[in-house]
């Protein structure tokens, strides 16, 4: 399960980043920002022409002593990152691409809300209780 | 990594020097400390040899030494670094403060980098980093697995000036020995069992005898051989006299650096060093003995072992490194501490060539017989000792993983070979070769080493064979093979790791990510750097966090985020390292990342830091900024942490302002909603006093409303052109009390000096903690500029009241907590004492925050309360008009805040008493008005306008002002008419008083007077005051009756008046000023009256001339109150008519006295006979009949006087103009549809006067009223309730213009009312029929014309209808005689014709049956149409018998 998840918008804003221990908030919004320079990274080494059947999941961003980070990258170029604990070894890749496609979907609902303003920060709370269910109950 | 000054080459070269010790006689030193500096020194700055050398390796060939350094040491006994691999205490100290000397210069030229959308302004170098690595790598202690920093020769110094030099040598030599070779000392490691000792005759010129020196020198030639020594002859010049020869000094630069081993070193010199730093480094010139060291540290003002970091030492460092800027390097330090004074540039080349003589004769010779000594060593041991070692090893070695670790045992722990190990000996062989810039037989030296140092896992030698391989084969020539970066690897991981030696290991990584940078691996060279970084050393680590930074910032794609997130890293633990400054650099250059992007937590964190580091180092400004960025910004901290930056901000706020007390600071918070602001002008108004109501005018609490502003706006155009003769200058501007962002604040707007100006402020408070102001007050500029009189300077008074209730408001916040609450609005007054331009600039107050604690008392000085300003800037209103405005965004001017104060003005206040607030439809109700004026100045020109002026009047000005009770108070349950009392013979109901009336007498009509009837609805609400002489003085007050009728229609009615009024003096700034009331009247239904007229059958008897003028009128009144509780009952009083034409004769009802009182719901009839009178121009003729049967009453009202006949006129007015002129009053005779319209049409007003039965408070109050009812066509119903929307819906479409009716065709029901038809004939007819059968009735048909126009008629009696039922009837008699009659009639003639009817039997019969046509004489093709038929005229026939 996910300790942090973020979306960033195409102009590398944060549209939402929610973590789940929230005194070490700031550390997240680091890491979560410090990864987008991966995430440029390996869209540009993906050439021009493949752009189009790129696979939007970009895989382990970094791993850092306690976190991996993953990252996923949609079309209109909002990215997505998990950041997930080192020592749960449990979660394999294949879960962590669910968990990508589940956040995809929930995102686009929030996109075809008529009042949501495409640039603001998401606010939905269906996306918010989505994005719960996916992270570690903090105990 | 950042760019260095060095290449690569050059680092790596420079990093591993030969190097020489230097043991020096006592009088030796002496002449060399006539210059300031021992023999070492002297030496250093001549240590890098300019031309190239020459040797031969071991296969003979020739090579070329270039750019070769030598280190020159005073031999120390002590090792400075313990070699167990963990710096010391002294160490760490030393090097932390080379990285705190050196700090970037100011403004130094940094370079942008472009990295997607990022621009950032990074220094390029890092110097500090440089000079941390040349000091650590010259600190580095010598270790027994290499031999890179051991000695390698030594040099043997004795003074010229000895008795026995030779002896000196001798002894100096025994010495050397005793170092080596005694084993007393660990220290100073050599290089080779037999250093080569090089003998130098030191002559000082000054004193010595030259000649002695020469021949000493000589005699050392025979003893030592000419490539063994050297005589250097030194100190030329005494000291006193080269005081005014400028000598170039070599040996600041060089000392000024805190080596710590004295090493030369060729490096960047950008650091700035302080006095302190340079005398520190000077006293301690004799060596640096640890211990030394440790003493002075004590002492030391720069110490920096305080980890808690009281700023203190810093900010002394600081202080003194402001004092000596500009460095003094050339004269205040030369003068203090001089070196080499005693040197002439003659000397310095003595020492140049002294160096070079030394390198080429005597090491280089050296070194090359060494290592071809070590090559045949180990040519010969080769083959054979090697494959016996490794086999005897394979054949005993059982258990190979035990030994194994026992060999690293080992290793870690002591040393592994002996000294003369072969192992040991292709080791030094290598560093020998690397030391001469052979790199080629370095590297294949340094691999065979490393294998069998890996063979027999030693490890720690290994790991320095891997590195210097890596090393030399780097810095091969050609590059013959590819850098090895793993051997790089291997070796750190192991000097980590296994060694647990850090100097070494970071050595290591300094190397190889200094080579990795070269090679543009810049991601490889950070991973490196990254991972050296240990909980161990802050400094360290916080300087490769750095350089890693630059390698993610120097990659091909720049990794902007990357570097960011490590600057922070590195900002942090250069802080942990007492680093400040550089902390507060890393944190600002990352902040640039960061900045403005939305990472607002990280932005937060960052700006926080900075603040606190700002402050440390006593930049207060730079702190407030960045802590005004948390604050600024909508924080999405925590409560608490937004409490914790607050507190700090204030705190840090607290002392910048404290320091300077210039010019108040900005503030960020709270924030202020600019355009929000609102300004008044005018006093605050007191609403009501006593009973008196005062005029609502404008205030600050009531909203803005687009389409009030209108109504005002048109109603103060109104009755300004109604007070210029009916033109609204073309310079008119609407008064406007109350600015905001709505209103048009183009223009400079208009203040009354003496008057205050109320600046409403709202404030927003971003934060999700309380914030407390107080003491706020405004900025303002005043300019003095006298309209009146000429310039004078006088001062100006300002008076700016606080606002009390703001810390109420604030406690209320404080318990809520709400997230970006609202704070109250504040008002702030200034009350101008001069005429002039001010300009209201900003706010100042004191801010502070509350106490976490929860208490529910704010006490202001419990928290750090700071004062600050805070502007007010108002953008206007965005352009939108002309194209090139529309493309682009540009701000029109705001001037709200900008008024110009204008000489005194009249100032006006109007208070209302016995203002009621309902009435009932129609009621009249007295109420005083009192005009005040307030101001110094005479008003005059007093109107009224108001958008419905038929609610009030002030009664008539041209007649004679009624006699109304001068004060209110004696004015009860008086009636609000005038009466008279009736004669009291008279019958009430039969009298009809006639008066005379003109309109132009009452108010109504003064707005037409001006001629601007014409122009519509120009002026029809202006009402002029009649004030005593038309002027109000000074302080004078003038109270006057004021009538009000309850309006028409019921519902709650929202009644506007606007007064305006002028100076006295012309020629002001303002040309008038207004005062606005609103007043709002509940209306309650009281009774409806219909009324219809209907034309009378009768014919005139008595008055001939009233030919046809005779009409009945039924007026219906329906009692329709709603309210059975509080209406009892209502009386009729009165009713009066008004008309031109007609008059109410005489009162037919059938139940007169019952009439009169109507109950709840119900509903009585009236019945009036109206005569036709002679029609009178312009006058309007008023007939009364006054119901006194009520018996409240017995006097008749005068309703030709005010309060009555104002309200029938003001009420009538809109009606006349509904009228089409032209039409109604006869002015289209030629026209039919006029002529027909004209004989049916009446204009007759009816006013109705009641008396209401009120029970309020127990108390019976009889209120007084009156309603009207305008009749207009006979036969047609007009009601009190006039559906008036209607009407003037259509009035007001007026996008066609008003053309006369068109020429329509009359309708039938219009022209069947031409004629009027009444037959005469006795009621009852007795007629004997046994005797005569036939009956004969003579019966008179009358025939008058109602139209105006001749008329012909065609009268015919033979039509039968059809109809079964009066076949039945008519059957039963016939019309005699002519029964077709055809005739013309003139305007208004009556003609009786003659008929016979002939019946049968007795019984009733109806004789209406005559037909009636008629049409218009001159209308040829119109047929004629059947008039209405009169009602049934029914004649008994009786038969008497």
């Amino acid at each position: 399960m996910a300790v942090c998840i973020a979306v960033i918008a195409k102009e590398n804003y944060p549209l939402y980043i929610r973590s789940v221990p929230v005194q070490n908030e700031l550390k997240f919004h680091y890491t979560v920002h410090t990864s987008l320079d991966v995430v440029e990274e390996k869209i540009s080494a993906v050439g021009k022409a493949m752009a189009d059947q790129r696979e939007l999941y970009l895989g382990l961003l970094y791993p850092t002593e306690d976190y991996k980070v993953y990252g996923y990258v949609t079309n209109s170029k909002v990215k997505f990152v998990i950041v997930a604990d080192s020592s749960n070894t449990s979660l394999r890749d294949n879960e962590i691409r669910s968990m990508f496609r589940k956040l995809h979907n929930s995102f686009t609902d929030v996109m075809c809300n008529p009042f949501y303003n495409p640039g603001d920060t998401i606010q939905s709370k269906a996306f918010d209780s989505m994005v719960s269910a996916m992270m570690v109950q903090a105990s | 990594m950042a760019q260095c000054v060095q290449s690569v080459q050059e680092f790596i070269q420079d990093s591993f020097v030969p190097m020489v010790a230097v043991l020096c006689s006592e009088d030796a030193e002496k002449v060399t400390r006539k210059n300031n500096l021992n023999f070492s020194e002297l030496l250093r700055p001549f240590c890098r040899l300019t031309s190239e050398g020459h040797m031969r390796d071991p296969s003979n060939q020739l090579q070329v030494v270039k750019n070769l350094r030598i280190s020159v040491n005073n031999v120390v006994t002590r090792p400075s670094v313990p070699s167990s691999g963990v710096p010391g205490h002294a160490h760490r100290r030393l090097l932390s403060e080379v990285v705190l000397t050196c700090q970037p210069a100011e403004g130094g030229v940094a370079n942008v980098i472009t990295a997607g959308d990022y621009d950032l302004n990074i220094s390029a170098t890092t110097p500090w980093f440089e000079a941390y690595r040349e000091s650590f790598l010259q600190s580095m202690p010598a270790s027994d697995h290499e031999f890179l920093n051991h000695y390698l020769a030594c040099l043997l110094v004795v003074s010229s000036s000895e008795a026995v030099p030779v002896e000196k040598f001798l002894k100096l030599s025994q010495e050397q020995h005793r170092i080596q070779h005694s084993g007393e000392y660990t220290n100073p490691k050599w290089f080779i069992p037999n250093t080569l000792k090089y003998y130098v005759l030191l002559h000082d010129m000054s004193q010595g005898d030259e000649q002695r020196a020469d021949s000493v020198y000589e005699d050392m030639k025979q003893r030592y051989g000419a490539q063994g020594c050297y005589l250097l002859k030194v100190n030329s010049r005494t000291a006193a006299a080269g005081a005014d020869e400028q000598i170039p000094d070599p040996w600041s630069q060089y000392l000024h650096k805190s080596s710590l081993q004295s090493q030369v070193q060729l490096g960047p010199r950008l650091s700035v060093p302080s006095i302190y730093l340079l005398m520190y480094r000077t006293s301690e010139v004799d060596g640096h003995d640890s211990e030394e060291k440790g003493s002075l540290d004590n002492t030391h003002p720069l110490q920096l072992d305080t980890p808690s970091d009281t700023p203190g030492s810093l900010d002394a460092l600081r202080a003194v490194a402001v004092e000596t800027k500009p460095p003094p390097l050339t004269t205040g330090v030369a003068a203090a501490t001089s070196h080499g004074a005693c040197l002439t540039l003659n000397d310095h080349d003595r020492i140049r060539l002294f160096i070079q003589e030394f390198t080429f004769r005597g090491l280089l010779p050296h070194i090359e017989k060494n290592i071809r000594q070590l090559n045949d060593q180990l040519v010969s041991r080769k083959g054979l000792s090697r494959s016996l070692f490794s086999a005897t090893k394979k054949w005993f070695g059982g258990g190979k993983v035990p030994e194994k670790s026992i060999a690293e045992l080992k290793n870690t722990s002591g040393l592994l070979y002996p000294p003369e190990a072969p192992e040991l000996q292709i080791r030094k062989m290598a560093d020998l070769c690397f030391l001469v810039q052979l790199y080629d037989l370095a590297y294949s030296c340094y691999h065979t080493a490393k294998k069998d140092f890996l063979s027999d896992q030693a490890m720690l030698y290994a790991a320095g064979a891997l590195e210097m391989a890596a090393v030399s084969a780097f810095l091969q020539v050609g590059a013959p093979r590819p850098y090895p970066a793993h051997y790089m690897d291997t070796a750190i991981q192991t000097y980590r790791d296994v060694s647990k030696n850090m100097v070494l290991a970071e050595r290591c990584a300094l190397l190889s990510a200094e080579v990795l940078k070269s090679q543009a691996k810049y991601s490889d060279a950070a991973t490196l750097l990254i991972k050296m970084t240990s909980e161990d050393s802050d400094l360290r680590s916080a300087l490769l966090l750095e350089q890693a930074a630059h390698c993610f910032i120097n990659m091909r794609n720049p990794m902007v985020r990357k570097f960011a997130f490590h600057m922070i890293l590195a900002g942090h633990r250069f802080s942990k390292a007492g680093q400040k400054r550089h902390a507060l650099r890393c944190y600002c250059q990352a902040m640039q990342v960061y900045k403005g992007k939305g990472w607002s937590l990280a932005e937060d964190h960052i700006n926080f830091t900075i603040g606190r580091q700002s402050f440390t180092l006593r930049q207060p400004e730079n702190a407030v900024t960045a802590f005004r960025h948390i604050l600024t910004n909508d924080s999405q901290q925590t409560s608490t942490q937004q409490g914790a930056f607050l507190r700090e901000y204030l705190y840090v706020y607290k002392n910048v302002t404290g320091a300077c007390e210039v010019a108040l600071p900005q503030l960020p918070l709270p924030c202020i909603n600019s355009s929000a602001t609102r300004v008044y002008f005018g006093h605050e108004r007191r609403l009501a006093e006593g009973e008196k109501q005062a005029a609502t005018h404008v205030s600050l609490d009531q909203e803005f409303d687009r389409d009030l502003a209108a109504m005002w706006q048109d109603l103060e155009e109104q009755v300004v052109a109604a007070a210029k003769r009916g033109v609204v200058p073309a310079t008119f501007q609407s008064t406007q009390c109350c600015l905001n962002s709505q209103t048009d604040n183009l223009r400079f707007p208009l203040a009354v000096v003496e008057e205050p100006i109320i600046v409403e402020v709202v404030f927003r408070n971003p934060l999700k903690v309380p914030l407390v102001l107080s003491d706020l007050s405004l900025l303002w500029k005043f300019t003095l500029k006298d309209f009146n009189r000429p310039q004078t300077q006088e001062d100006s008074v300002g008076d700016a009241v606080p606002i009390s209730n703001e810390k109420e408001a604030i406690s209320i916040n404080f318990f809520c907590l709400i997230p970006l609450c609202l704070l109250p609005q504040a008002r702030l007054k200034l009350l101008p004492h001069q005429t002039g331009q001010l300009n209201i600039l900003g706010l100042v107050y004191n801010l502070a925050s509350t106490s976490s604690t929860g208490d529910t008392t704010i006490n202001t000085a419990e928290g750090t309360s700071v004062r600050g300003r805070q502007d007010l800037e108002i953008q206007g209103p965005r352009l939108n008009q002309t194209k090139e405005e529309k493309t682009s965004v540009s701000h029109g001017p705001d001037r709200r805040l900008d008024p110009t104060i204008t000489p005194p003005m009249p100032l006006l206040e109007v208070f209302f008493l016995q203002f009621p607030t309902a009435l009932l439809c129609g009621e009249i109700r007295k109420a005083y008005v009192e005009f005040c004026n307030m101001s110094r100045v005479t008003l005059c020109g007093l109107r009224v306008a108001s958008t419905h002026p038929d609610f009030f009047t002030f009664g008539s000005s041209s007649l004679a002002t009624p006699l109304t009770p001068l004060s209110p108070t004696s004015f009860e349950n008086c009636s609000a008419y005038k009466t008279l009392a009736t004669p009291p013979g008279a019958t009430p109901g039969s009298v009809a008083a006639v008066t005379l009336v003109s309109e132009g007498d009452f108010g109504s009509g003064t707005g037409l007077r001006g001629g601007v009837s014409g122009a519509g609805t120009g002026g029809k609400g202006i009402t002029e005051i009649p004030l005593g002489e038309g002027t109000l003085k000074p302080g004078e007050s003038t109270q006057l009756p004021m009538w009000l009728r309850g309006p028409d229609q019921e519902g709650v009615h929202e009644i506007h008046f606007l007064f305006y009024y002028e100076s006295a003096e012309k020629g002001g700034k303002i040309s008038h000023r207004v005062l606005r009331h609103t007043v709002f009247i509940c209306a309650s239904r009281s009774l409806s009256v219909r009324a219809t007229a209907c034309r009378s059958n009768t014919l005139p008897e008595e008055e001939e001339e009233e030919r046809n003028g005779s009409m009945l009128v039924f007026v219906d009144v329906e009692n329709i109150n709603s309210s059975e509780a509080g209406v009892r009952e209502f009386h009729i009083a009165q009713v009066s008519s008004s008309s031109k034409q007609w008059r109410l004769h005489k009162c037919i009802n059938p139940a007169e006295d019952k009439d009169c009182k109507l109950t709840s719901r119900e509903r009585g009839k009236l019945c009036f006979r109206a005569t036709r009178c002679k029609p009178l121009q312009e006058e309007k003729k008023q007939s009364a009949f006054p119901f006194s049967k009520s018996g409240v009453s017995s006097l008749q009202i005068i309703t030709s006087t005010t309060p009555c006949a104002d309200f029938f006129f003001r009420r009538c007015q809109p009606l006349e103009s509904l009228r089409p002129p032209g039409v109604g009053h006869g002015g289209g005779d030629k026209d039919i549809a006029g002529v027909v319209r004209k004989c049916n049409e009446v204009d007759l007003d009816i006013i109705i006067l009641w008396k209401a039965f009120v029970v309020e408070d127990n108390k019976q109050v009889i209120l007084e009223g009156q309603l009207h009812v305008a009749l207009q066509t006979i036969d047609k119903e007009a009601c009190s309730l006039t559906p008036k929307e209607e009407a003037q819906e259509m009035v007001l479409l007026k996008f066609k213009p008003e053309l006369p009716p068109p020429m329509t065709r009359p309708s039938m029901e219009q022209l069947s009312h031409l004629i009027k038809t009444n037959l005469q004939y006795p009621e009852s007819y007795s007629h004997p029929f046994n005797q005569k059968s036939l009956c004969m009735v003579p019966v008179t048909l009358t025939l008058s014309n109602c139209s105006l126009a001749q008329v012909d008629v065609i009268i015919d009696l033979r039509h039968k209808t059809t109809s079964p039922e009066s076949l039945e009837v008519h059957g039963s008699f016939t019309w005699l005689g002519q029964t077709q009659f055809k005739m013309q009639l003139g305007a208004q003639e009556v003609m009786r014709v003659q008929l016979r009817a002939c019946f049968l039997h007795a019984g009733v019969y109806n004789l209406g049956t005559p037909r009636v046509f008629a049409k218009l004489a001159d209308q040829g093709a119109m047929c004629e149409t059947s008039q209405q038929t009169a009602t049934p005229a029914l004649i008994i026939i009786i038969n008497s018998t």
